[in-house]
């Protein structure tokens, strides 16, 4: 039975990518500008034009094109990127870990700060507590991402210089970086000036991702636990003399927080896709600023592999969603 | 206060009235005693207000529901003179509750045994050892087998009969002195309801708790109790021990509620529902009844 529904979902991602690699490689080639234009000075001849199509394939038809990068990308070779000059999956790995850190500190900051509005206002259900609450969550949520970021930028890095407002760490710290992994490894290895200065300089990027999804968790939750508070089950916790902070933190938590989890998952690759932006605000060396070079650029073998990442990336939140679901809910455990 | 110290009563309810919060009474004047092991039923259709006598005792009254007058007094304790604090810890101090519906009152997410034990523990600060102890008793007592493997359950796992039982074997697990049950037998089906009510009858007797027992059904109401209190839109009809109230019923309310119970013993009988008519009249001497209180209030 397991191995069935491993099999199903191994089947269902290879398809979801197969889709996603189509898309991505026709709309690439589709779209108005030329690689070749961009990488060869005014003036080239006709011939330095045609070498050059020929050298990067261009000149093949669109599905040839295609089989022959998809067979690279079948045994991990992703082509080579065409401004870098490096092979793409080098270069997408390498900036990999500094989008990942970046996701997950705004996903521990949108949890941890929704969850804390969400029970606040369930605690003062029905009072003007609730109703400021609610009238901030709705405010913060209207306010993209990208707008947070420039809001940031002029408290903290303006107005009230506290905050450095680009680049991933201060160039002054010296640390011999075996992964890009700056805040795990500088953990694992006791440089708390690496950890602190990597965190001092993700923070405003990571709470320009973060609030937006604080808010939505902050409704979403509030709704939920005041619908848990409304069942029997918390009636009796009350008779029994347990205080409504406890009810609400040891009974209806769990109960109200299973049907945010699903709406965590979604909005959390919606936040990956957010940093594409927010990176390029705060010079943050990550995959999304690479993106937009990528972009710029028309380098075609790195769109796409930047593209590709961010699909599997999607898929494999989509996959701990579904497994943290069944493991939270006991009627899912057996069945 | 020095008659307290002569009688104490279990449970004292005096004149108490709850309206919504645009002035409609729903409760309107009710009292009644109820003396330490003994069993007192509360009767009367669906929005009489039994329910919520039980529920203001318990303090889990919707907040849009507001007490206007009145006084409930737990073992000589004024509750209406307590801050939320003292009386959240005197309420759990002293009763239980057996809910209506066994399928919403167990939390869904979590292990039975832990939803009995915890409150052992955590609000009557008892060892854990000793707290486990008195819930693998009561879960044999109310008839569950295997109770170790049940506390180790998740609700979706049982029956709701089984539900049913595991919250009573909680409510009498801290040994209160008052429980409120209500309608415990409603939600089940007939042969089950059977079985609760015997368990239910059995464990007060052994405990010698006091149980606020509210119920629709007469026939429930002439197994289980001792006194009767007939409620009619938030107004006691009539409230005497049920001996008295199944032979000799004072109020024509009351009186057309015992005809309207089918009984096994005489199955061809008609079936013969309250008379709209004298439902119709005491609504209209509730009305001029709120009248006249309206009127004293002005």
């Amino acid at each position: 039975m397991l191995l069935r529904t491993v099999l199903i979902r191994l089947l269902t991602t290879a398809i979801t990518l197969f889709g996603v690699a189509v898309v991505v490689f026709t709309l690439v080639r589709v779209a108005p500008g030329n690689p070749i234009a961009m990488m060869l000075p005014p003036g080239a001849t006709e011939q330095d034009i045609a070498n050059l199509t020929a050298l990067y394939g261009f000149d093949k038809s669109l599905p040839h094109q295609f089989v022959i990068w998809l067979s690279g990308v079948v045994q991990g070779d992703f082509g080579t990127s065409i401004t870098l000059r490096r092979p793409v999956s080098e270069l997408v790995l390498s900036r990999l870990p500094a989008t990942l850190e970046l996701s997950v500190m705004a996903l521990f900051i949108a949890v941890a700060l929704g969850g804390f509005v969400a029970v606040l206002g369930a605690r003062r259900r029905n009072s003007a507590t609730e109703v400021g609450l609610d009238l901030s969550s709705g405010a913060v949520l209207s306010i993209p991402d990208f707008l947070w970021g420039l809001i940031f930028v002029l408290l903290f890095g303006v107005l009230w210089p506290v905050l450095s407002i680009s680049g991933r760490i201060d160039p002054r710290i010296e640390f011999d970086f075996t992964t890009n992994y700056y805040v795990l490894e500088g953990l694992l290895r006791g440089r708390f000036d690496v950890v602190g200065s990597t965190l001092g300089h993700m923070l405003m990027p990571a709470m320009s991702l973060a609030l937006p999804l604080a808010a939505m968790i902050a409704q979403l939750l509030k709704q939920n636990l005041k619908e848990e508070l409304l069942k029997d089950y918390t009636t009796l916790t009350r008779v029994r003399g347990f205080t409504e902070t406890a009810v609400i933190l040891r009974e209806a938590l769990r109960n109200a927080a299973l049907p945010t989890l699903a709406l965590v998952g979604v909005q959390f690759t919606f936040l990956i896709g957010g940093t594409v932006i927010v990176e390029r605000l705060f010079a943050y060396e990550g995959l999304g600023n690479m993106a937009i070079d990528a972009v710029i650029n028309r380098d075609l073998p790195l769109i796409q592999g930047i593209v590709m990442l961010f699909a599997a990336l999607f898929i494999v939140i989509n996959l701990a969603v579904d497994l943290s679901y069944t493991l939270l809910n006991p009627r899912l455990r057996h069945g | 206060m020095s008659q307290q110290t002569q009688h104490r009563h279990a449970l004292e309810i005096i004149n108490l009235s709850i309206a919504l919060p645009n002035g409609v009474r729903l409760l309107r004047d009710v009292s009644l005693k109820l003396e330490p092991g003994e069993v007192r039923a509360l009767v009367g259709e669906s929005g009489a207000g039994k329910s919520m006598i039980g529920k203001t005792v318990l303090g889990i009254l919707p907040d849009t529901l507001k007490i206007t007058q009145g006084e409930i007094i737990l073992e000589g304790q004024h509750l209406n003179m307590m801050t939320p604090w003292t009386r959240r810890k005197t309420v759990a101090e002293i009763t239980a509750l057996i809910p209506q519906d066994p399928l919403t009152a167990l939390n869904p997410l979590r292990k039975i045994g832990p939803q009995i034990v915890d409150p052992l523990i955590r609000i009557r600060g008892w060892e854990k050892d000793r707290a486990r102890a008195r819930a693998l008793e009561l879960l044999e007592r109310v008839h569950i087998r295997a109770p170790e493997r049940v506390m180790q359950s998740y609700p979706h796992e049982l029956s709701g009969g089984m539900r049913q039982r595991i919250l009573i074997a909680a409510a009498f697990a801290p040994s209160p002195r008052l429980i409120v049950a209500d309608e415990p037998t409603t939600a089940l089906d007939v042969t089950v309801q059977k079985e609760i009510l015997k368990l239910i009858r059995e464990l007060q007797k052994e405990t010698g708790t006091a149980v606020l027992f509210v119920t629709h059904d007469m026939g429930v109401v002439a197994k289980i109790s001792q006194q009767v209190t007939v409620l009619f839109a938030g107004k006691v009809m009539e409230d005497a021990p049920t001996r008295e109230v199944f032979t000799n019923p004072a109020h024509p309310y009351t009186r057309a509620l015992i005809a309207a119970t089918p009984s096994s013993a005489d199955l061809d009988r008609p079936f013969s529902p309250v008379p709209t008519e004298l439902i119709a009249e005491l609504h209209a001497q509730v009305a001029r009844d709120d009248a006249l209180w309206q009127g004293k209030k002005r």
